[in-house]
C-alpha cells in the first residue's frame, strides 16, 4: 500500500520538520533527521584511502569500459622519451591506454588540486576571520548540509573549523594520486582510472568545503529558492562610473571590494563586475555586483577598456591579463598565491602608496594577498583612472576596421587555428568591403569565444579580437540580462517534496548544465537545451559559466529563463545553485535522496549511496563547453557517484570517455537485492560520459541517460516519451534501440504505442522481470 | 616558410598533429583502389555533409561503391530524406564499436576493414581517427573530407571546395 504525503508546496518549509512525518512507499520511508551530535553507526569506508573504493571503480568499468582517444602519440614526461605509444610501449614500459589514463588522472589531479586550494584558502582565511568555532548552520530548512563529508568523512562537520580536518584529508590523498602518476608507478590503465574516480570524488568533497564555507560565513544564500535576480550582461554596466572588473573564481577579494565601498559609503559611485565564477559568488555575497558574463566573455571585455582595474584571483583567467590590461592602460591587482604574474608583492606596503604606484605606473600591477586591502586599492585606483581613461579610445573605429582588413591576404590560417573553424577570414574580407554582419555573427552569443588565436596566427598582424569587439558595441546596450544569485544547496524539504517522483520517474530527470563556455557554436545553444527540458517537467539546474549562458537568452517578450522559471527544485524550476564549487550541491542532492527518501545511512557508506544513485536516481550533467582540467575532475567525481554526463565535441579532447556497450547483453546484469536474484538489466544508463558531436545528437542522448532500472511503469513511460519525441524530432525516426527500454508493455508511452509495438515486434522483442531494488552490489566477483 | 611549402599536408587545424605516424596523402584514385581492395568497407557521414551539394555527393559515393552508411550527429535525417539508408551512431559511438575486433559490423557480416569518414567535425574526427589508429590494428581508416586528417592511414589534402568538389564527384563515378 502506497502512502502519500500531502504535497508540501503551500506548508512552510519547516513543516516536514516540526510534524515528524513519515512517508512510506513500499519499504522505502522517510527518516527522522539525525540529531546533532549522535552517534551514528558507520559504514564500511569513512575516509577512503586511494584503493578502497576500487572494487566499485572496477564494477562501473567493467560495464563503462575506458574510451581513449590520444590527443598525442607520445609521453614527454621523463628523459628517456619522447616516446612514440603508437602500438608501441614507451622506455619506462607503459603502453598508450595507460598513458592516456595516467594523463586524465594528471588532469584531474590538476583540477582537484585547483578546487581544493580554492577551498584551502577560503577555510583558512574565513577562520581567521570569524573564528574555528563558527557554526556551520545552512538555516531551518537544511539538515543534511554537508551530505558528501558525512558520507566520505563519517561525520557531520559543526563548524568551520571542521573542515580543516576534511581539505587535509583531501590534500592527503592528493599527494598520493600525483605520487601515481610518477614515471615507474601505476602500470594498469584502469587503475590509473580508478584513481582518476578517487580524484574526481575528492575534488567534489573540496567543492563542498569551499561553498560551504562561504555560504555560512559570507551568509550566502542558503538553499534560498527565492535568491535575487542580478544583473548580467555588458549591457548593465554603466561604463561612465569607475569600473572594477573581478575575474577567476575567489570571492574574497570581489567582497573585499564591496565591504569597502559599503563601508566608505560609496556603493552607488562604482561598478563592480565579474567574469567567470567570481561573478557569480560575488553576486551571491552582494547582489548589487554584476555578473558580465561566462569566461568567453573575457578578451572581448578587457579590449572594450571599460574595466579600469582588473582584480584577478585564481583559475580560469588568461594568464597575458597583464599585457593585454596594459595595452588600455588598465591596472592589475593579483590576490592569490596561485596567480601573482611576476608582479611585485605590496601586502605589507601602505595603501595610498600602493595606489600611487599604480596609478602613474611604476609597477605594472600589483599583487596584494590580503583581500581587504585589495577593496581599498583597488576602488580608490578606479577612481583616479577613470577620468583619464575616459579619454582614450580603445579600439579602432569601423573605418579603420575596413581599411586595416584590406590588408588580408585571405591566407585562411585564422579560420584553420580557430578551434570551431570559424570563417573569421570571410568576415575579415566581408569588412574590408564594408559589410561587418559577418563579424557580428561571431560576436552574437559568442560564437567566437575570444581565444585570440587567430590573431596570433595573422601574418599581417591584424587585431581580429578588436574587431570582433568593435562591431559587439552596436550590441552591447541590448545585452542587459538577468541571473538568479546563487542559491547554494537544494533543501532537505524540497529532496522530500520531488525524492519520490524523480526515483520512481514521474519527474523525468534532474539536468545539470554545469562547465565551461568551450561551447561549438556559442552559448545560446546551453540556453536553447536548458529551455526544452524545462519545458518537458525536467529539474534544471545549473552552475558556473553555464548558468550564466541559460541568462543570456531571452525569450520573444524580452524575459530570461530565470525570469520565466521559477528558482525550486522541482519539476520545471531552473536552479542556479552558484559556482563551479557549487557542482558538489549537485552531486549532493543526489545523495540526499538516497538517504532522505529512502534511509539510506550516509556515514562512510559510499558504495551503497553510489549504487543507489546509478540505478535510481535520473540525474545527468551536461558539460557542453567544458574545457578544464576542473572539469574533468567534477565530471569524473560525479561518475564515480553513478551520475552520468554529456560533453561537448571539444570533450573528446580530454582523451577518455566511459562508454557502455548496449550491444553486449550480459554487461547489463544485476542484482534484484529484494530477491537476491541476478537477472538482465538494460542499458540504464547507457554511458557515464559521452562526447556528443551536435546538440541535436546530444537531446535525445541526455533524455536516454535519465532512464533508470528503478523507474515504474508510469515513470517509464514518461522517460520514453521524451526520449522518443527528441529523437524522432532530430531524426524523423524511432530510436532504434527503443526495444532495450520496454520492460513490458506498460512501460510503452500511449503517444507513440502503435509504432513501438511495430519496433518491437519486427526486433522479436520479449518482455522481462523488472527488478525492484537494482543494483550492482552482490554480482560476480564481489 | 612551412605553411606554404607543406600546406596541403599540414593538418587542417594545425595543433592535431599528435606524433610521428602521418596520414598518406590521397588522391581520388587511391582511394577508390583501397575502397576496391576492401572486403568490408564502412562509410561515416557526420553532419557536415548534410546540405546540397554534399548531400548528393555522399548519396553517390555510397551507391556506387555499394557501401554501408553509419551517419553520426544529426545528420542521419537528411540522409533519409534522400532516401539513402543508414544507421544512426553518435561519432564517439561508432569509433567504440570499430575498435572492438569482434564487433559485427553495421550488417552484422563481421568487423569491417577499412572506414571512410566524410563530413565529421574536424577535431572530434581527429580524436576518433587517434582512437583507431591506436587501438583497431585491423583496420584501415580514410578520410575524404577536404581537410587533411593526420591521425587517419590514409586522406585528401586540405583542399578548396571547389577541388573537393570535384574529388568528390570523382569518387561517385559523375
Amino acid at each position: 500500500m502506497i502512502h502519500l504525503a500531502p504535497k508540501p508546496k503551500d506548508m512552510k518549509d519547516d513543516f516536514w520538520k516540526s510534524k515528524d512525518i513519515k512517508i512510506s512507499i513500499g519499504e522505502i520511508e522517510e527518516k527522522d533527521t539525525k540529531k546533532m551530535g549522535e552517534e551514528v553507526p558507520m559504514g564500511p569506508t569513512p575516509k577512503p584511502h586511494v584503493t578502497d573504493l576500487r572494487s566499485w571503480d572496477m564494477k562501473l568499468l567493467d560495464r563503462y569500459e575506458p574510451f581513449y582517444a590520444p590527443f598525442c602519440d607520445m609521453c614527454c614526461l621523463c628523459t628517456f622519451g619522447k616516446c612514440d605509444l603508437t602500438e608501441k610501449k614507451g622506455a619506462c614500459g607503459i603502453d598508450s591506454a595507460a598513458q592516456q589514463a595516467r594523463i586524465v588522472l594528471l588532469a584531474c589531479n590538476i583540477g582537484t588540486a585547483a578546487h581544493a586550494g580554492h577551498a584551502r584558502h577560503l577555510v583558512d582565511h574565513l577562520i581567521n576571520d570569524f573564528g574555528a568555532d563558527y557554526p556551520i548552520d545552512l538555516g531551518m530548512n537544511i539538515d543534511i548540509e554537508a551530505p558528501l563529508i558525512r558520507t566520505l568523512m563519517g561525520k557531520k562537520p559543526e563548524k568551520l573549523g571542521d573542515l580543516r580536518e576534511v581539505i587535509s584529508y583531501v590534500e592527503e590523498q592528493m599527494s598520493h594520486l600525483l605520487s601515481a602518476c610518477h614515471t615507474g608507478q601505476e602500470g594498469s590503465s584502469l587503475d590509473f582510472e580508478s584513481k582518476a574516480l578517487h580524484s574526481g570524488m575528492m575534488d567534489d568533497l573540496a567543492r563542498e568545503v569551499g561553498d560551504i564555507a562561504q555560504i555560512v560565513a559570507l551568509n550566502m544564500p542558503k538553499g534560498d529558492e527565492n535568491a535575487p535576480l542580478v544583473e548580467l550582461g555588458v549591457g548593465t554596466i554603466d561604463a561612465k562610473k569607475p569600473v572594477v572588473l573581478c575575474i577567476g573564481h575567489n570571492v574574497l577579494p570581489g567582497a573585499g571590494i564591496m565591504d569597502y565601498l559599503d563601508e566608505t559609503g560609496q556603493e552607488e559611485d562604482l561598478e563592480v563586475c565579474g567574469i567567470c565564477c567570481a561573478a557569480i559568488d560575488v553576486t551571491r555575497y552582494n547582489d548589487r555586483a554584476k555578473v558580465v558574463g561566462p569566461l568567453s566573455k573575457q578578451l572581448k571585455f578587457i579590449r572594450s577598456g571599460i574595466a579600469d582595474v582588473i582584480v584577478v584571483d585564481e583559475q580560469c583567467i588568461r594568464t597575458d591579463v597583464l599585457e593585454e590590461a596594459l595595452n588600455k592602460n588598465c591596472a592589475v591587482i593579483a590576490t592569490t598565491d596561485k596567480m601573482c604574474l611576476g608582479l611585485p608583492d605590496m601586502t605589507r606596503e601602505d595603501t595610498d602608496k600602493i595606489v600611487s604606484k599604480l596609478v602613474n605606473k611604476e609597477i605594472p600591477g600589483a599583487l596584494i594577498l590580503d583581500s581587504e586591502k585589495v577593496g581599498e586599492v583597488s576602488v580608490k585606483v578606479a577612481k583616479i583612472l577613470a577620468p583619464e581613461r575616459e579619454k582614450l579610445k580603445f579600439l579602432p573605429e569601423l573605418d579603420e576596421i575596413q581599411k586595416m582588413a584590406s590588408d588580408c591576404t585571405e591566407c585562411g590560417w585564422c579560420n584553420r587555428v580557430c578551434p570551431n573553424s570559424k570563417p573569421m577570414m570571410e568576415a575579415v574580407v566581408a569588412a574590408s568591403k564594408g559589410d561587418f554582419s559577418k563579424l557580428q555573427e561571431l560576436y552574437e552569443y559568442d560564437v567566437c569565444y575570444s581565444c585570440g588565436r587567430c590573431e596570433q596566427e595573422c601574418e599581417r598582424d591584424l587585431p581580429l579580437m578588436d574587431f570582433v569587439t568593435k562591431v559587439g558595441e552596436h550590441f552591447v546596450k541590448d545585452e542587459k540580462f538577468s541571473i538568479r544569485a546563487g542559491r547554494g544547496p537544494v533543501q532537505d524539504v524540497e529532496i522530500r517534496r520531488v525524492g519520490a517522483p524523480l526515483v520512481l520517474g514521474d519527474i523525468p530527470g534532474v539536468i545539470a548544465f554545469v562547465g565551461c563556455s568551450n561551447y561549438p557554436d556559442g552559448g545560446k545553444e546551453v540556453a536553447e537545451m536548458a529551455k526544452e527540458f524545462l519545458e518537458r517537467n525536467y529539474i534544471v539546474v545549473a552552475t558556473g559559466c553555464g548558468a550564466m549562458s541559460i541568462g543570456e537568452y531571452k525569450d520573444e517578450e524580452g524575459k530570461t529563463l530565470y525570469e520565466q522559471y521559477s528558482g525550486d527544485f522541482d519539476a520545471r524550476g531552473l536552479v542556479n545553485m552558484g559556482s563551479c564549487v557549487s557542482n558538489a550541491h549537485i552531486s549532493g542532492a543526489c545523495i540526499k535522496i538516497a538517504n532522505i527518501f529512502a534511509k539510506k545511512p550516509l556515514e562512510g557508506n559510499f558504495e551503497e549511496i553510489a549504487d543507489y544513485i546509478l540505478n535510481r536516481v535520473g540525474a545527468c550533467g551536461v558539460a557542453w563547453g567544458a574545457y578544464s582540467q576542473k572539469a574533468a575532475a567534477i565530471a569524473t567525481g560525479v561518475n564515480r557517484w553513478g551520475i552520468p554526463v554529456v560533453i561537448g565535441p571539444h570533450g573528446s579532447k580530454y582523451r577518455r570517455l566511459y562508454l557502455g556497450r548496449a550491444d553486449k547483453k550480459d554487461n547489463w546484469k544485476i542484482k534484484d537485492l529484494r530477491t537476491g536474484k541476478i537477472m538482465d538489466g538494460e542499458p540504464a544508463p547507457e554511458h557515464l560520459i559521452y562526447a556528443a558531436e551536435t546538440v541535436e545528437e546530444s537531446m535525445p542522448m541526455i533524455a536516454k541517460l535519465c532512464i533508470r532500472p528503478n523507474d515504474t511503469a508510469k515513470g517509464r513511460q514518461i522517460k520514453l516519451n521524451h526520449y522518443i519525441d527528441l529523437y524522432k524530432r532530430y531524426f524523423g525516426v524511432l530510436p532504434p534501440d527503443i526495444n532495450l527500454f520496454v520492460r513490458n508493455d506498460k512501460d510503452i508511452p500511449i503517444t507513440h504505442k502503435k509504432e513501438v509495438k511495430d519496433l518491437l515486434e519486427e526486433v522479436g522483442w520479449e518482455p522481462r522481470e523488472i527488478p525492484q531494488e537494482p543494483s550492482l552490489m552482490g554480482l560476480d566477483g564481489d | 616558410m612551412i605553411k606554404l611549402s607543406n600546406d596541403r599536408v599540414i593538418p587542417w587545424q594545425p595543433t592535431v598533429i599528435a606524433g610521428p605516424k602521418q596520414a598518406l596523402l590521397v588522391t581520388p584514385e587511391t582511394a577508390e583502389l583501397m575502397i576496391r581492395k576492401s572486403k568490408r568497407p564502412l562509410l561515416v557521414l557526420g553532419p557536415l555533409v548534410k546540405e546540397e551539394p554534399l548531400l548528393s555527393l555522399a548519396v553517390g559515393i555510397a551507391e556506387k561503391w555499394d557501401l554501408p552508411v553509419v551517419t553520426t550527429g544529426d545528420a542521419y535525417k537528411a540522409f533519409r530524406e534522400k532516401d539513402l539508408d543508414s544507421v544512426a551512431y553518435g561519432a564517439i559511438e561508432i569509433v567504440n564499436l570499430l575498435k572492438d575486433p569482434e564487433w559485427v559490423g553495421v550488417n552484422g557480416e563481421g568487423q569491417h576493414d577499412l572506414v571512410i569518414f566524410l563530413g565529421c567535425i574536424y577535431y572530434l574526427a581527429s580524436q576518433g581517427l587517434s582512437a583507431l589508429k591506436h587501438y583497431a590494428p585491423h583496420l584501415k581508416t580514410l578520410t575524404i573530407c577536404k581537410f587533411f586528417h593526420s591521425n587517419a592511414d590514409a586522406s585528401f589534402p586540405n583542399m578548396k571546395d571547389e577541388e573537393w568538389l570535384k574529388y568528390l564527384a570523382k569518387m561517385a563515378g559523375q
